[in-house]
């Protein structure tokens, strides 16, 4: 997952450790969110985008941005299809 | 700031300590009660079993303070935690399986005791594993 955490961040001057205390999360949470190392959960990325006031689609978006909708996809094929 | 403080909130700090002092007390317990049982100090009898049943409540309770750590947990910490619980329950598990043909090989007979011991050391490195993947760095 691609996000603008740290963007979002630096622009309203904050750093990790005040905005982990906004959301109540360490420290380690928020800065392995922005290396993209670890992906929140959707409470919590609830909270993010509610801290920003943006949706969270805004914020966070899947690695290829050009996947296709769930709809547009080919049904999922069974294991012995 | 400590490496410590950036990856605890102030609740996983104290439900840790909480769960730190059940561990000591529950350490405490078992090497008293096993010291006293052991040498014959105390008759086994009703305070025997007394101390044992107060052994195995300690125990329980230092369990029960972990899980209301990890269910309280920042979220990446209980990743974390449980990544390393699932090392170490698999590295205890393998060593318990895998050991039995040693010893029928002729391996020294092992105590029921020591996969717990695996199972620790592993927890350990799996936890380590754990701070090392998700890194520690970053901006303070």
């Amino acid at each position: 997952m691609i996000n603008r955490l740290r963007e979002l961040r630096t622009a309203r001057g904050w750093s990790q450790g005040e905005l982990a205390q906004r959301l109540g999360v360490s420290r380690q949470t928020v800065n392995a969110i922005e290396t993209e190392k670890y992906d929140p959960s959707l409470p919590l990325a609830f909270n993010i985008a509610e801290l920003f006031t943006l949706a969270i689609e805004d914020i966070f978006r899947p690695n290829g941005s050009g996947a296709a909708p769930v709809a547009a996809r080919p049904p999922d094929r069974g294991f012995i299809d | 700031m400590s490496v410590c403080a950036d990856a605890y909130t102030p609740r996983d700090t104290r439900n840790l300590r909480i769960f730190t002092i059940w561990c000591l007390s529950s350490a405490v317990m078992f090497v008293g009660v096993t010291f006293l049982i052991r040498k014959d100090i105390i008759p086994h009898g009703p305070l025997a079993w007394s101390l044992a049943i107060a052994n195995f409540i300690v125990a329980f309770l230092a369990a029960r303070s972990y899980l209301v750590f990890l269910r309280g947990a920042d979220e990446l910490l209980r990743r974390i935690q449980l990544e390393g619980l699932a090392l170490g329950f698999g590295a205890g598990a393998v060593f318990m399986l895998s050991y039995r043909i040693f010893e029928r090989l002729g391996a020294p007979k092992l105590d029921s005791a020591h996969p717990y011991v695996v199972m620790a050391i592993f927890w350990a490195i799996g936890q380590y594993i754990g701070t090392r993947r998700y890194g520690m760095g970053g901006e303070r």
